[in-house]
């Protein structure tokens, strides 16, 4: 209940010293100033976002050819920037579906393409197209075995049949990974960067903002999720997008109004920003049914590490995996904890895996200054170090090597 | 037997029937009282009135059921806000908000209800309509008050740390960081909790139910006009797909058996 003015406060207020009114006047004049000073940088920025067009905000600029393709799956060989090496077998990229492979070649001075190309890497990427409603039944054993397994396939036929390196990113290092459990024989040498592979994590140990996803998606029902998907028949990529913009709640309330004050016009920043938007506003559509395994059976279920994902109607054991793999997890990774990447090292041998933890955010990985040479220059001084092959796993397994105990780690 | 013999036992046995008849007749009536009075247990006369005021105020919480104690003599006045406030009652807008949970439980009802063979039964389609719009409502709301109580508690984190003595270092933007430090750390503390997730799942399943029934709208449209439905070319797409995989399998083996010869 509303406390009742008293009539004597009324005729007696409290009296307020002169010290205190200028104390709350210099407040005052200083929160103007500051607001002043926000909107005069405000001005600069807009007058910036008023002068550029969307067609001067280019990413993914590193020229590329089709050289294969399968319905809407194209695979592109990047054009090389160096002598190729032919000494190191040639590498396919594969992102994941959530966003698009562009992230890789945001920018000249920011690019894991450019960099890898510099480095004599005979590179090709997959492009997974627009899936739109009419590929709502797609699932994983179209995109791993059909139509990843044919891109690998036609460049292992197109290096005279000799095994090739894959490199997966966040859910197409989920597929990467299948794929080399499901066909070993096809790989020299497999990447993963930001990759869940325990979808569930060390959960006790997550720290504040790690394991949303993975929070959000187990207190789903099944039903919840088949309803969702039923529904829409695709995994809408505005849903995808709010879920991940609510992870990073503040940052992304404030992006397009401190954020871009903060910029104050400056060029480089504030392209680097709007490369960025480009690149999160082209999110496409997940398709239905890879969505939902996505989501029940490993997301919830937790199937990989288990051993019990089903794909093309076997049980897959990544264990199977047979070619040396490097495994590059972030830090601070708000998406995909470290818990949930590292597992990878408990599956395999210690002789055949290796890590790189970089000290930054998911996208950090690829598109922050600091990443250019950590990833890059980890992956390139990965692949030299292979060159000289790995006796028979099935041998060594057979001489009774230990599976990991410790790993060796490279730190970014 | 006489004449008379036998109209007296006919007498007799129409007054035994008469007499039973009234005996099961009274019987019924007892148990049919009975049961009534039963249907009553709990219920206390002297709180009909209380009772019967709360039922109206929840359903139009504006009315004021002694309007016509208080202006005595103005019975016009008096019959036209009663006349208004059951009006009220009829506008589904007015009271939807003051007894949701109620109204649920009754549109639910209407929803789960038997249906006939050859008759439309749009009030099935409009009720389960009209408690998925009201699960929406409920879980916005819902949401909402969840996230107005991480705002609030932002609020009071940040006079913890930020009080006029600090304003007085002339930085403003270091109250700015601090407000947005401790609404940043308030969000993320609230994401995790179960009260935000429930909160959430709600309004993600009630949201998926009103598109599903959108789409049932908007297939019901299609067909009158002789298009293809959603579903049709969903089942289409299915079918394809299918038909492609046999195919991918069929020259799979094709060319194992060609390699094997």
């Amino acid at each position: 209940m509303p406390e009742k003015r008293s009539p004597e406060k009324e005729q007696n207020p409290p009296q307020i010293s002169d010290q205190a009114l200028l104390e709350a006047q210099e407040a005052w004049s200083l929160a103007w100033q500051y607001m002043l000073k926000t909107g005069e940088q405000m001005v600069k920025s807009n007058n910036f976002l008023g002068r550029i067009k969307d067609k001067d905000v280019e990413i993914a600029e590193t020229p590329a050819d089709v050289v294969f393709e399968i319905d809407k799956v194209r695979l592109f060989r990047y054009r090389p920037l160096a002598e190729v090496r032919k000494d190191i077998p040639p590498m396919i990229i594969c992102y994941g579906l959530f966003g698009r492979q562009t992230m890789i070649d945001l920018q000249e001075d920011r690019s894991l393409v450019r960099n890898l190309l510099m480095a004599g890497i005979d590179l090709y990427v997959v492009d997974w197209g627009n899936p739109t409603r009419a590929d709502q039944y797609l699932n994983f054993d179209d995109y791993v075995e059909r139509y990843l397994g044919s891109c690998v396939e036609y460049l292992y036929e197109a290096n005279d049949k000799k095994p090739v390196n894959l490199f997966g990113i966040c859910e197409g290092g989920t597929f990467a990974a299948m794929l080399a459990a499901f066909r070993p024989e096809l790989f020299a040498g497999l990447a993963l960067a930001i990759t869940p592979i325990d979808f569930h994590g060390d959960q006790e140990n997550f720290w504040r903002g790690e394991g949303f996803l993975n929070s959000w998606v187990g207190n789903l029902s099944k039903d919840d999720v088949d309803l969702l998907i039923d529904t829409h028949g695709m995994l809408p990529g505005e849903m995808t997008g709010a879920v991940f913009s609510a992870l990073t709640p503040i940052a992304s309330m404030t992006k397009y109004n401190i954020g871009l004050a903060r910029m104050e016009g400056n060029e480089a920043m504030m392209l680097n920003f709007l490369r960025m938007e480009k690149w999160i506003a082209d999110r496409p559509d997940h398709p239905g049914e890879a969505a939902r395994q996505w989501l029940n059976d490993l997301y919830r279920e937790n199937l990989l590490v288990k051993g019990q994902f089903m794909l093309c109607g076997e049980k897959l054991d990544l264990s199977n995996i047979t070619c040396p793999v490097l495994n590059i997890f972030a830090e601070q990774d708000h998406i995909i904890p470290v818990s949930c990447s590292k597992a990878m090292g408990n599956l395999l041998s210690d002789d055949q895996y290796e890590e790189i933890g970089f000290p930054g955010g998911h996208v950090g990985v690829f598109v922050s200054r600091k990443a250019q040479g950590v990833v890059a220059g980890g992956v390139v001084s990965w692949l030299e170090k292979r060159l000289d092959p790995l006796p028979d796993k099935k041998q060594k397994n057979e001489a009774g090597v230990k599976k990991k105990k410790s790993k060796k780690q490279i730190q970014g | 037997m006489t004449e008379k013999d036998t109209v007296e036992a006919n007498m007799d046995q129409m007054f035994e029937v008469w007499e039973k008849g009234q005996q099961a007749f009274f019987k019924a009536q007892t148990e049919a009282m009975e049961t009534f009075a039963k249907s009553f247990e709990g219920i206390k006369v002297e709180e009909g009135y209380p009772n019967w005021d709360s039922f109206i105020k929840s359903w139009v919480p504006d009315w004021d059921p002694n309007i016509f104690a208080n202006k005595t003599g103005e019975f016009a006045g008096g019959f036209e806000a009663t006349h208004n406030a059951f009006l009220a009652m009829l506008e589904p807008a007015n009271w939807t908000q003051y007894a949701p949970e109620q109204l649920r439980v009754i549109l639910q009802s209407i929803a789960d209800g038997p249906k006939f063979a050859d008759m439309a039964t749009p009030q099935h389609e409009a009720a389960a309509t009209w408690r998925e719009s009201l699960d929406y409502s409920k879980a916005a709301t819902d949401m909402g008050k969840v996230m107005q109580e991480a705002w609030i508690r932002t609020l009071g984190r940040f006079n913890e740390k930020y009080t006029v003595d600090d304003l007085k270092s002339a930085n403003p933007e270091g109250a700015m960081n601090e407000w947005l430090k401790a609404a940043n750390h308030e969000l993320l503390e609230t994401q995790r909790s179960h009260q935000f997730m429930d909160a959430q799942k709600r309004m993600i399943r009630a949201s998926t139910e009103i598109k599903a029934r959108q789409k049932e709208t908007a297939e019901a449209w299609s067909a009158m006009y002789q298009m293809p439905t959603r579903t049709e070319v969903d089942d289409l797409t299915k079918t394809v797909h299918e038909l492609r995989r046999e195919l991918r399998t069929l020259k799979r083996e094709v060319a194992s058996l060609r390699g094997g010869n």
